[in-house]
C-alpha cells in the first residue's frame, strides 16, 4: 500500500476530504481506519455510499488496517487513511505502518477538549499520542486543504 | 487562467461562493454578482463588468465563465449580452455547490483551454452532483480482505 496522505478529521469524509484531497492525492482508495467507527454499522455503512466517483472507501478497525498495510495485494493500490484521533495514528506507526506526516484537518470540540486552532482541539490523551509522534520524527501539520499553509500542531500546542 | 463570475437573483451568488470557500478555501478569482429587488438587467451588467475588471488584474487570461442560477433570468440576460459579442465568454446555468467546486479546481489546473470544453465540464459537474440515497440503495461490501 501506498500511503498518499495520512489524515486525522473526524468528519471523516466530507466536502474537504471527497473534492479536494481525494483529487490531489490521486488516491484510489480512502480507509477509515478506527476502531469505533468500524463498530458502528449505520455510520460505517454511510461512509461506503459517500466515496468519491471512482474511488472506493473503507472502514476497518486498527488491527485490520494494519493487516491490509501489510497485505501484498494492496501493494501497489495509492490509499489516503483517514482517522479521527492521534491515537489511532500511533497505533498504526507503532505496528510498523510507516507514516511519515500526518495532515490535521478536523479535530472536533467536546467537553473536556481544549481548542488549539479554528479546526482542532486536544484532551491530554490527543496530546500525550502527538508527542509520542513528534519523538518519532513524524510530521504533524494542520491543514484543511491542500492549498492552505502549514501550521506545525507542535509550535500551536506549546 | 479563466475568472469566474456567479450571478444569481439576490445575495445566493456571495453566499455560495462562501459555503464553496469552506471546503475549496479562500478564492481570489471567483467573483459574486447579485441582482437585489429594484435592480435591472442594467445594473447588473455593470457589476459583471466591474468584476471583469478585477479578474484581469488578479491576472485571469480574459476568458470569463459565467455560472447562473436560472436559464433566462435577469442575471442571465445580463450575462448573455456581454457573452454574445466575446468568444472567449460562456455561460453555463442552475449554478450549484457541486458545479463551483468543480469550476474552481478547474480553473486552478487550467491553462489557456478553451472555455466551451470548460463549459462542458460544469455541466456535467452539476448533472453528477444530484444523486439520491434510499435504504434499499445500500450496497454489500464485496471485497472480503478489505
Amino acid at each position: 500500500m501506498k500511503i498518499v496522505l495520512a489524515r486525522i478529521d473526524d468528519r471523516l469524509i466530507h466536502g474537504q476530504v471527497a473534492t479536494v484531497w481525494s483529487k490531489v492525492t490521486g488516491c484510489q482508495r480512502i480507509i477509515v481506519c478506527d476502531d469505533d467507527v468500524a463498530k458502528d454499522k449505520i455510520r460505517s455503512t454511510l461512509l461506503k455510499q459517500v466515496a468519491p466517483a471512482g474511488i472506493q472507501s473503507h472502514v476497518v478497525d486498527l488491527e485490520k488496517a494494519v493487516r491490509v498495510y501489510e497485505n501484498p495485494k494492496y501493494a501497489d493500490d495509492k490509499c489516503l487513511l483517514l482517522f479521527t484521533n492521534p491515537t489511532s495514528v500511533l497505533y498504526m506507526v507503532e505496528h510498523g505502518v510507516p507514516i511519515t506526516s500526518v495532515n490535521i484537518g478536523g479535530m472536533s470540540f467536546k467537553e473536556g477538549k481544549h481548542q488549539i486552532t479554528g479546526a482542532v482541539s486536544v484532551d491530554d490523551k490527543d496530546i500525550d499520542a502527538f508527542k509520542k509522534l513528534n519523538e518519532k520524527g513524524i510530521e504533524l501539520e494542520i491543514r484543511k486543504v491542500d492549498t492552505d499553509s502549514k501550521v506545525m500542531l507542535m509550535d500551536v500546542l506549546k | 487562467m479563466f475568472g469566474i463570475i456567479v450571478g444569481t437573483h439576490g445575495r445566493f451568488s456571495e453566499e455560495l461562493v462562501k459555503s464553496c470557500e469552506m471546503i475549496c478555501g479562500e478564492q481570489k478569482n471567483v467573483k459574486a454578482v447579485t441582482l437585489i429587488p429594484g435592480e435591472g438587467p442594467d445594473d447588473v451588467v455593470k457589476k459583471y463588468e466591474v468584476a471583469i475588471k478585477e479578474l484581469k488584474e488578479n491576472g485571469c487570461d480574459g476568458s470569463v465563465l459565467f455560472l447562473n442560477d436560472l436559464f433566462g433570468g435577469s442575471p442571465y440576460n445580463a450575462a448573455c449580452r456581454l457573452v454574445i459579442s466575446n468568444e472567449a465568454y460562456g455561460i453555463v446555468t442552475g449554478v450549484s455547490m457541486p458545479m463551483l467546486i468543480e469550476m474552481i479546481s478547474a480553473q486552478m489546473a487550467d491553462d489557456g483551454s478553451d472555455i466551451k470544453e470548460v463549459m462542458e465540464k460544469a455541466v456535467e459537474a452539476g448533472k453528477n452532483g444530484a444523486q439520491t440515497f434510499h435504504a434499499s440503495s445500500v450496497a454489500a461490501d464485496d471485497e472480503e480482505d478489505l
